[in-house]
């Protein structure tokens, strides 16, 4: 019933088609582009945090401590082997010497590690599920047999204040989305106020020829419907474009701590609801103001 | 007493007809000031022709919106249609409304909508389909002598015109009772009397008409009206006719 904008033409000859709200549409469409853009951060925000979270959680280092180079090499090769055949673990990549180098540069200075400085071997290793303690340390154990001064680092650890970052960022998102949505609420609610006040003298006269409490209120919600569906169009076409064109940008960023962060396909689907739940909730709102306006003049 | 000999023979058959409005002991008040309205009873019946006078400020207007349901009175029983009025459920006022065309003291068109829509207003209301209203309309446009100006807007219209757009969207839907405010009061003396012709046609067809108005000439156009006097939100009854009318239901004590 609160879906029913098909009203027979007599009906709808009743109040004419023009525009009637002035500015409800777009102050509409602004609340809804600005709450539709906190949306797709947020999700964007929460997938990225999500998927980034599961890769790094199963992402570990084994560093091989060993100062002679060759038996470095050597120990670095036995511990590729020995990983590449437990089960837990889906890939293997023993990290060059030279990529090592470039590494450390930065913190040490140009020239002084070839020399003196011993630097360690690193195997990159990434499981197959998120460890748990006891697998780490049997992983552990297995890689202790063939090199005994190593250390396993999982990379989880180092990067949790940042993923503590993001998900903070999406708790913001979700309060400002929360007050958006209550404002647009408020704006539904005072233009479907103001409407009625221009149409009262209307709903009156209809009112004394015998017309029904719910005649006059299809009228309004269909009126204050379709002003909110050309609000909710406008504000989604603008916030896909942008969502997309941002997305492009996102996507040509090197890949690095953001690689995992692109607006996921379900979103589209959480962000075509909402206009859907504004227009719902006008429809809602001016059908109880209207009823309660007249049961108020008998 | 003597009026009732005459018709006694008819009583069986005209007892069976029904009263369209029976006042008993009304009274209204708008707040808590004195009351507009006193002790009104007074019994319409159908096919008949009423004329409500009184000076302005009697009280005629609010004994009208009585009639049309926009009040509940403070006090006293209103029968309509055979209905107690005023244990109606709210819901069924509507369907009790349909029966009744009102000419507003102030015409109350709706601003926006053309005089077609505006006479249409209450044939649209009531469901009737487009096809089927058109006709009527048209027709009765020509009768106002409005044709010229079907899409015109209230605000364009003349006073006079005005009026006579809100008497046809009154009459249009043939009601069973029409409750007209003055609504000769800004029509020349010509068309006055063409819009109670009007008047007296759809009485004719069995409406009962009210007509409140300032204009005793009125009174003289249509034979057998009957005159309501207002004086100071009491009813009085110069000729007798409200409480013995020509009718045999005076019989009721
Ligand atoms: N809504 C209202 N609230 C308070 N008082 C009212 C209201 N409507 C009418 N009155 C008062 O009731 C009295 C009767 O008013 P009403 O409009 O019925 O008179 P009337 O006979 O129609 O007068 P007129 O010939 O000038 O139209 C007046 O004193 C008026 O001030
Ligand atoms: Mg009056």
């Amino acid at each position: 019933m609160l879906l029913d904008f098909a009203l027979p033409e007599h009906d709808r000859k009743l109040i004419p088609e023009g525009r009637l709200s002035g500015q409800m549409p777009w102050v509409i469409a602004i609340m809804l582009f600005l709450t539709l853009l906190v949306a797709a951060a947020g999700l964007t925000l929460a997938d990225a945090a999500r998927k980034g979270g599961q890769d790094l959680a199963r992402q570990v280092t084994v560093q091989i401590i060993e100062s002679n180079p060759a038996q470095r090499a050597a120990q670095r090769a036995a511990v590729t082997r020995v990983l590449r055949n437990l089960d837990s673990v889906a890939d293997v990549q023993p990290v060059p010497d030279a990529q090592v180098r470039d590494l450390l540069e930065p913190w040490l200075g140009t020239g002084i590690i070839d020399a003196d400085v011993p630097v360690p071997a690193l195997v990159d290793v990434r499981l197959r599920s998120v460890p748990t303690a006891e697998a780490l340390t049997s992983l552990q154990s297995a890689v202790r047999s063939v090199a005994p001064n190593i250390r396993v680092d999982s990379h989880s650890s180092w990067m949790a204040p940042f993923f503590e970052l993001m998900r903070a960022l999406v708790w913001l998102s979700a309060v400002v989305l929360l007050l958006l949505l209550v404002a647009t609420s408020a704006v539904v609610i005072l233009a479907v106020r103001s409407t009625l006040n221009t149409h009262r003298e209307t709903i009156e006269i209809m009112h004394m020829m015998g017309g029904t409490d719910l005649q006059a209120a299809r009228l309004f919600q269909r009126r204050v419907a379709l002003d909110a569906l050309l609000g909710g169009v406008v504000g989604f076409i603008v916030a896909a474009v942008v969502i997309v064109t941002v997305g492009d940008r996102f996507a040509a960023v090197e890949p690095g701590l953001l690689s995992g962060a692109h607006f996921p396909y379900y979103g589209w689907a959480i962000l075509a609801l909402i206009p859907l739940a504004v227009m719902a909730l006008a429809m809602l709102m001016a059908r109880m103001t209207v009823i309660s306006a007249l049961k108020r003049i008998l | 007493m003597n009026s009732l000999c005459p018709v006694m023979p008819f009583v069986p058959f005209v007892a069976l007809m029904q009263s369209v409005v029976e006042f008993d002991n009304v009274g209204l008040r708008y707040g808590t000031g004195v009351e507009t309205l006193t002790d009104l009873s007074f019994t319409l019946y159908p096919g008949s022709f009423y004329f409500l006078t009184g000076a302005s400020g009697a009280g005629k207007t609010s004994l009208l919106k009585l009639l049309y349901l926009a009040h509940r009175p403070s006090r006293g029983a209103i029968r309509m249609f055979g209905h107690d009025a005023i244990t109606l459920p709210r819901d069924r006022l509507p369907g009790f409304r349909r029966r009744i065309g009102v000419v507003f003291q102030d015409f109350r068109l709706v601003a926006h909508l053309s005089t077609f829509d505006n006479i249409a207003l209450p044939l649209r209301i009531a469901g009737i389909q487009e096809k089927d209203l058109r006709g009527p309309v048209t027709e009765m446009l020509a009768w106002i002598g409005l044709t010229e100006r079907a899409d015109a807007r209230p605000a364009t219209l003349s006073g006079g015109e005005q009026q006579r757009v809100a008497i046809a969207r009154a009459v249009i839907g043939r009601p069973e009772m029409l409750v007209a405010d003055e609504p000769t009061g800004n029509v020349d003396p010509e068309m006055a009397r063409r819009l109670l012709q009007l008047f007296a046609a759809l009485n004719k067809l069995g409406t009962t008409v009210v007509v409140a108005t300032h204009d005793i000439h009125l009174l003289q156009e249509i034979e057998g009206a009957q005159m309501m006097r207002l004086d100071k939100g009491r009813l009085s009854d110069p000729t007798g006719s409200l409480r013995h009318p020509p009718r045999p239901l005076v019989l009721k004590n």
